[in-house]
């Protein structure tokens, strides 16, 4: 189903100038520290980790898929 | 050996090549220049942050729900933003609408092709996008007459040079956004048809795609058969980001919920996290026992579980901060091919080769 991966060739001008371009972009990237950003990622998850259903179990009641009983629509 | 015929030729020739050299030059340095610019920033890793955090209890979960129908492969869904609906489709051909809470199918159209690779339900819950080896994306409004034929009102609207393998509507039932084996991505105005930007960059096939919550704006981001994760401006069609740390396809990138980081599966066996304001991989998932790749992953609500499936057939369940693997949940008989987290957060839902769906809580 997925192709392989191309063997390198010869580069034409227009693409090496394309990819110095790219990597000029990527380089001028403004970054923050890794201990910075992985501060925010915890202070995210501690945040929403009380409203997680998966993690802090909602009563059986209310979470449709957990209930025991078959969940019937009345028409 | 080629002798030129006239001399100015051959310097044409020459300053070509001087070009190129130079260019390649150029291009080895910037890439070592980027290396030492995230390395500067590397000064803990995540794991180690999350060493005070409180550890994640026993898990106790099971499948809920068996989603039979199917007569071949499933090879994607997606939930409906009800919470409870759900559009899968299969090798087959065919693409159903189940409810979840009941295991009721609703709507079932079979396409004019076989492996239908990508499915997407719209915002509004009032139509489905869908595509494979047809190379396109259509979408078919839901009609409430159990009775009518959806096939009638399909509309084409994404056309690639080779097969779908990705599809999602933006914020509005308006726009989707596709990816595909022909290695690129772009959006597309669902009324007209019309090509709205194409977002070229990857080396070879694009596998998956996920759009950015929306309170972070309009980029996305793609893995591909190039080994590498791309972030993209909508607007502009730019790369902004690219990462490139994984050793095999990438199959799933998902968004971290806050936006400021995606997950991603490949055919590596490992999971990774990407964090897009530190511009480089924070943490992996991975063990020596699991050598299978990962086709699918996605985030609880609290972005604290990452959920993998795998083509062993299990669902590897790790926990984000710690880099420790906190489940493994069995019942799938042959690969689980597609997974994602109901829009509450209350219950996922994984898709495999055995031919079921199973919801997860």
């Amino acid at each position: 189903m997925k192709g392989d991966t191309p063997v390198n060739s010869t580069m034409s001008v227009g693409q090496a100038r394309k990819l110095v371009e790219q990597l000029k972009i990527e380089a001028s990237f403004c970054r923050i520290k890794v201990s910075k950003a992985a501060a925010d990622l915890m202070a995210y998850c501690d945040a929403h980790i009380c409203d997680d259903p998966l993690i802090s179990p909602i009563p059986t009641s209310e979470n449709p898929f957990r209930e025991k009983k078959f969940f019937c629509a009345l028409l | 050996m080629r002798s030129p015929l006239i001399p100015e030729m051959a310097t044409q020739e020459v300053q070509l090549n001087e070009t190129l050299a130079h260019l390649k030059s150029e291009s080895e340095s910037l890439k070592s220049k980027l290396e030492e610019e995230r390395a500067k920033l590397h000064d803990v890793e995540l794991h180690q942050v999350a060493e005070k955090v409180e550890g994640l209890g026993q898990f106790v979960m099971k499948t809920r729900r068996t989603l039979k129908g199917h007569g071949n492969k499933v090879l994607c869904m997606d939930w409906c933003k009800d919470k409870r609906r759900i559009v899968s489709s299969s090798q087959d051909g065919k693409v159903i609408v189940w409810d979840a809470f009941t295991t009721n199918k609703e709507h079932a159209v079979t396409m004019p092709c076989t492996w239908v690779m990508a499915c997407a339900y719209a915002p509004s819950g009032c139509a489905v996008a869908c595509g494979g080896l047809d190379n396109k994306c259509s979408v078919y409004p839901l009609s409430l007459d159990k009775n009518e034929n959806l096939a009638a009102k399909k509309k084409s609207v994404a056309m690639h040079t080779n097969y779908l393998s990705a599809c999602s509507f933006t914020n509005s039932d308006m726009q989707i956004l596709t990816s595909s084996g022909d290695g690129t991505c772009a959006l597309w105005d669902v009324e007209s048809g019309q090509l709205l930007q194409s977002f070229h960059g990857h080396a070879a096939d694009v596998l998956c795609l996920d759009l950015a919550p929306s309170e972070t704006g309009n980029t996305f981001v793609s893995g591909g058969c190039d080994k590498k994760a791309n972030v993209w401006d909508m607007r502009s069609g730019q790369c902004i980001q690219s990462f490139e740390t994984h050793e095999s396809d990438i199959n799933s990138v998902r968004y971290y919920p806050s936006g400021d980081a995606f997950a991603s599966g490949s055919d590596d066996a490992t999971c990774r996290l990407y964090d897009l304001r530190a511009d480089r991989e924070v943490a992996i998932y991975s063990k020596e026992s699991i050598i299978f790749g990962v086709s699918s992953v996605d985030f609880s609500l609290s972005g604290r579980l990452l959920f993998g499936g795998y083509n062993d057939y299990t669902i590897n369940v790790w926990d984000v901060l710690k880099g420790t693997r906190v489940s493994i949940l069995f019942g799938h008989e042959n690969r689980v091919s597609t997974l994602r987290v109901s829009p509450d957060g209350t219950a996922f839902s994984t898709g495999s080769w055995d031919h079921t769906l199973r919801i997860w809580a």
